[in-house]
């Protein structure tokens, strides 16, 4: 056992995490390169730079959409992204590790915050896959991955809990933490691969939505004699 | 997939992995990631990549002067590639002198703080020099697709002839110098190789390495890109280069024979075998090559001559720089695989951006092709996800990345995890005692142990209750863990407890009266003990109570457990050693079990330490 | 110009002189590292105490030579001779190229290998309580006198004075009076201390003197080779312009 969490903890977390960090590194610079690539083949050089900011910023703070439709989804998700992203980062025994590893660390939370936040997350989590389920809609546009996530997501924090909880279940506290650390480094890894890839170019996306969707100049007609429509303004 | 691409995303994979453990080097140090010894403190990055890789980018001054001070116009069209090879080259051994020195952010101090006396101040002043004037060399090239830039180009054209002088004379400065650095060790290097007129060895192994490194640059890049190569010009570079090498053979071996070492060439050391070697791969065979018509117009006979030249001389480089000193210094080195990779990802780091270089600048005199970029090749998609790869530029770019990050990680994960937590003592992990009655109890498993009578210990110590003189309670429902348990490491010590985390807010948030009562001392004797508060830890039938729970050092362990009460025992037993004196138990005289047949104790392989002197008293305060 | 005299026949080997070498200099404690060497010195450790069958007790430490090796190759003059004879080293300047360790002949400059920000380490002859007029840690600690501090003229003379006295007793030399010039560490020994070095006999020319050859002749290789490139050139660019259409020979190039 403690050769396999020796293992899970120090060279596979090193690849998973690394892969996650570069990974999604790797995507960013892409996409930006594209987006530049974009901008100058775009007929149009007008950036709606305001425009993009503004949806960028409604769809990380989504206040509207909580307001207008499906306000309960939307909710959930967002306690769920706040656990997701707080917990991980924050806790107290994670930072002890970052301590141990690269010799600094930063703000924790208490613990009983920390323990809610993560029951939160869970029940939340598991809402979210139900929710898809019951949904007729998203049902109908969820693909693999996105039944997969949610479950994947909450065991780290199920695991998690029940390994800081040390009362809880002391027998099985090996297993428990292996099952926390090899489900952490399956997370980080498929990261940069799926749509979790969304943390990082999320706001880019808005910006090449308004660049990519630009023709270059005169490229109506052409445009408009493949689609025999010819004479029609685009 | 051609042999452009194939060799991208070889080296890309390279120098991703070389990023993760150069990552590694600069967070953890010197020691967790190299194999150099306080014995052999210059390794691989100095002996191969900064001695040989300065010499490597001799190519630069060599062919400058032939084209630009003799006036030989037809070897005009390997001028840019050898200026830009130098270039790259001199930037690799920047890079990896980054990587090898100790406080690389000091660097600078070298302009600031003079020691004219110093060889090494004045490679590093000619080195930094000499790079700039290579840039300023190259930078035509660059400027000439940016027509804003075109008059600082023709400014730069203008002052190419004292450029070029510049060069040379900076190059013949270091080049020699490099050489000059061994003179200080006559005592550590192999006297075959250590000369009074090593500098001048230097220089002149340097001409002929420049030569055939362009060479041998040329017929790479054309193998690569599928066009014919200079084979003309590499004949008459062929030519030139056994007369450097003659002059080179000569004035070795006249050196030998004058301060008459002749003796040692034919000894059969391993030293007179390196030597051989070396001389017959640098000098003889590419002599016999090169001075042969049919062989020196031959693509295949400059293949092997020049690979040939250019790892001799390399093996040189490498002989001085620290291989021939082992047999002086006592050491055993081999460089880690840590620093394999770094070198290598230096040197494939370089060639890319040669490659990007000769791609998009006017290098050679007619651009290679991408053949991937022909417009009759069919689009390509890739095979798992049936996507459209993109244009050639974004597919490259897509599969180098994702290469250069996947071997990045995998860089990171091969590192061993001792290498980076204990700091160079990974040599002590402690094995468990083998039970029974009578333990054998040495830790760090060099033999140099002690047996332990485990019943005599516990009748003496007032039987169940000395239990807890060894046995510790560490983990919730422990019965009776040996030492192993928890001392896994000889001297790292091990906290059982935790106190940081039951004091933090963010942990068990407990104030310090909880634990530590009012009035007195706050320690760990004095503090409340464990199954205070968690009442359900000790199992029923358990051997031990809690007392302890910091456990310092394994090695601080056993002395405060048994040094303690042999010190109490010793008065009543007149025959045994004093223990009161450390010189009793760590001698530097092995005993007989670790002697060979010959009597001799090998003290230096680095498995079979003798224990004296290691371990150290603590400051006296 | 102070001096250390160990006197090899005195020394018991108690390791007191480390003990207060550690406490003085505030060493951490010392644990065998893979990349040490078989001498008990370390980055830790900056004096230590070989034992060799007899039973001999030799204490080895650096030997602050006259004309140091590493003061003259160090790039940047981080390790300097000061007055008082201490080879010390300043930290602000150096920039971790390890030229001093490869230069040492006695192979006394440590490295700290485990540091992200290492240093040279090495005996400086307790030179700030040299200033403050007192002796190093080491010879003052010691019980038995087996290693003493003073002017090195006097303790030369003490060490052939004790030779002369006993003859029989010691090897009649004092080692470190001349070799590699001179060095402050003296020893006299009735057995040989040759290992304390690189080679048994290391001769009397200072090292600074091997390489310093070398670098006064670097003016004179720059503009020499200047000039004769610039000579070159001309003379080709002559013949081109005399429509000599002769080239020049190959040979040319080498010399």
């Amino acid at each position: 056992m403690d050769t396999f969490l020796e293992f899970a903890s120090g060279s596979l977390f090193r690849l998973s995490f690394a892969i996650m960090a570069m990974g999604l590194l790797r995507i960013l610079v892409l996409d930006i390169w594209a987006a530049i690539e974009a901008y100058k083949r775009a007929g149009d050089k007008n950036v709606p730079w305001n425009q993009a900011f503004r949806k960028t910023i409604a769809w990380l703070f989504p206040v509207s959409k909580v307001l207008n439709s499906r306000p309960a989804y939307s909710l959930l998700s967002i306690f769920f992204h706040i656990g997701l992203i707080i917990i991980p980062i924050f806790l107290y025994a994670h930072v002890q590790l970052w301590k141990g590893g690269i010799g600094f660390g930063w703000f924790t939370l208490p613990k009983l915050w920390a323990d809610y936040l993560t029951l939160g997350t869970i029940i939340f989590g598991l809402a979210l896959f139900i929710g898809r389920i019951v949904n007729r809609a998203s049902l109908y546009i969820s693909r693999k991955q996105d039944f997969l996530w949610p479950l994947l997501l909450i065991i780290p924090f199920i695991t998690g809990y029940l390994c800081a909880n040390l009362n809880l279940m002391p027998k099985y506290y090996d297993v428990f933490m292996l099952m926390h650390i090899l489900s952490g480094d399956l997370i980080f890894i498929l990261m940069p691969f799926t749509k979790i890839a969304h943390c990082v170019i999320m706001p880019l996306s808005q910006f090449i939505l308004a660049l990519a969707w630009r023709f270059p100049p005169n490229t109506d007609e052409p445009i408009c004699a493949t689609l025999n429509k010819k004479g029609t303004p685009v | 997939m051609n042999r452009v691409h194939i060799t991208k995303l070889i080296l890309w994979m390279i120098t991703g992995f070389a990023v993760a453990v150069g990552i590694t080097r600069f967070l953890y140090g010197l020691g967790a990631t190299t194999n150099l010894t306080d014995a052999t403190p210059w390794g691989l990055w100095i002996g191969f990549d900064v001695m040989a890789g300065v010499a490597l980018a001799g190519g630069g001054f060599v062919i400058t002067a032939i084209v630009y001070i003799m006036r030989r116009e037809e070897f005009h069209p390997i001028v840019k590639p050898a200026v830009l090879t130098a270039f790259l080259g001199y930037l690799a051994v920047i890079a990896s002198l980054l990587v090898d020195l100790g406080l690389p952010w000091n660097i600078w101090h070298m302009m600031v703080f003079w020691n004219p006396h110093s060889p090494l101040f004045e490679v590093g002043w000619c080195v930094m020099l000499y790079t700039t004037v290579l840039l300023l060399e190259f930078s035509p090239v660059p400027l000439e697709k940016v027509s804003r830039y075109a008059k600082i180009r023709n400014f730069l054209l203008k002052f190419r002839f004292p450029l070029v002088m510049l060069g040379i004379m900076l190059s013949t400065l270091h080049q020699s110098s490099l050489g000059s650095l061994f003179l200080i060790m006559p005592f550590k290097l192999y006297p075959l190789w250590y000369s009074n007129i090593l500098p001048i060895q230097f220089f002149i192994s340097a001409v002929a390495l420049g030569l055939m490194m362009v060479a041998l640059e040329s017929l790479v890049s054309s193998y690569l890109y599928r066009r014919p190569a200079e084979y003309h010009l590499i004949a008459k570079l062929g030519k030139t280069v056994v007369w450097v090498l003659l002059i080179y053979f000569i004035i070795k071996m006249t050196d030998i024979v004058i301060s008459d070492k002749q003796e040692l060439l034919f000894n059969g050391s391993w030293e007179s075998i390196l030597f051989i070697t070396e001389i017959l791969i640098a000098i003889i065979i590419p002599m016999i090559i090169f001075s042969t018509r049919r062989f020196r117009n031959n693509p295949a006979g400059q293949w092997i001559g020049s690979i040939l030249v250019v790892s001799g001389m390399v093996f040189n480089r490498i002989n001085v720089g620290g291989l021939t000193m082992l047999r002086a210094t006592g050491d055993s080195y081999f460089p880690s695989w840590m620093e394999l990779s770094v070198s290598a990802g230096v040197i494939s780091a370089a060639i890319l951006i040669f490659l990007f270089a000769i791609e998009k600048f006017h290098v050679w005199e007619t651009p290679p092709r991408d053949p991937e970029a022909e417009p009759h090749k069919l689009p390509r998609f890739d095979t798992a996800s049936q996507t459209w790869l993109g244009i050639p530029a974004v597919a490259g770019r897509t599969k180098y990345t994702l290469i250069f990050i996947l071997s990045f990680a995998l860089g990171l994960a091969l590192i061993p995890s001792p290498n980076i937590r204990s700091r160079g003592i990974s040599l002590a992990p402690v094995a468990p005692a083998r039970g029974g009655d009578t333990l054998f109890i040495d830790g760090n498993r060099d033999l140099y142990g002690v047996s332990f009578n485990h019943i005599r210990h516990i009748e003496q110590n007032g039987n169940k209750k000395s239990c807890i003189i060894c046995h510790h309670m560490n983990i919730p429902l422990d019965k009776q863990s040996g030492c192993y348990h928890c001392h896994r490491m000889m001297y790292e010590s091990y906290d059982a407890f935790g106190h940081e985390w039951h004091s933090h807010k963010s942990g068990a948030n407990l104030a310090c009266g909880k634990c530590h009562l009012e009035g007195q001392e706050k320690n760990a004797i004095s503090a409340k003990k464990c199954d205070q508060c968690h009442i359900d830890l000790i199992p029923p039938g358990a051997l031990i109570t809690i007392e302890q729970y910091n456990a310092p050092a394994y090695v601080d362990a056993m002395h405060i457990l048994c040094v303690k009460c042999h010190r109490e025992k010793v008065p009543s037993l007149p025959e045994k050693p004093n223990l009161a004196r450390c010189t009793a138990c760590h001698e530097s005289i092995p005993p007989d079990y670790l002697k060979d047949t010959e009597g001799n104790h090998n003290v230096n392989t680095k498995n079979n330490r003798p224990y004296f002197n290691r371990v150290m008293l603590p400051g006296l305060k | 110009m102070k001096a250390i005299l160990t006197d090899i026949t005195k020394c018991i080997g108690c390791l007191e002189c480390v003990s207060a070498c550690k406490s003085v200099n505030s060493l951490e404690m010392d644990v065998p590292r893979i990349w040490q060497k078989n001498d008990g010195l370390s980055a830790d450790n900056w004096t230590s105490i070989i034992q060799k069958p007899g039973p001999h007790y030799i204490r080895k430490q650096c030997r602050h030579c006259l004309e140091p090796a590493c003061a003259s190759a160090c790039p940047v003059g981080a390790l300097s001779r000061t007055e008082e004879g201490a080879v010390v080293y300043d930290s602000g300047k150096c920039l971790g190229c390890r030229y001093c360790m490869m230069a040492c002949p006695y192979g006394i400059p440590r490295y700290d290998w485990d540091k992200a920000i290492p240093y040279i380490r090495k005996c400086i002859l307790c030179h700030p309580r040299i200033l403050q007029g007192k002796q190093p840690a080491c010879t003052e600690v010691c019980p038995v006198q087996a290693t003493i501090f003073g002017n090195r003229d006097e303790l030369l003379a003490e060490a052939h004075r004790r030779i002369n006295e006993n003859p029989n007793k010691y090897i009649n030399k004092v080692f470190g009076e001349t070799e590699i010039g001179g060095v402050s560490v003296l020893y006299i020994s009735d057995i040989d201390l040759g290992f304390l070095a690189y080679k048994q006999e290391l001769g009397s020319l200072p090292l600074p003197k091997t390489t310093s050859a070398a670098m006064k002749s670097v003016p004179f290789a720059f503009v020499g080779m200047g000039a004769f490139m610039y000579g070159l050139n001309w003379v080709i660019k002559r013949r081109e312009k005399l429509g000599d259409k002769d080239k020049p020979n190959e040979d040319n190039k080498h010399e």
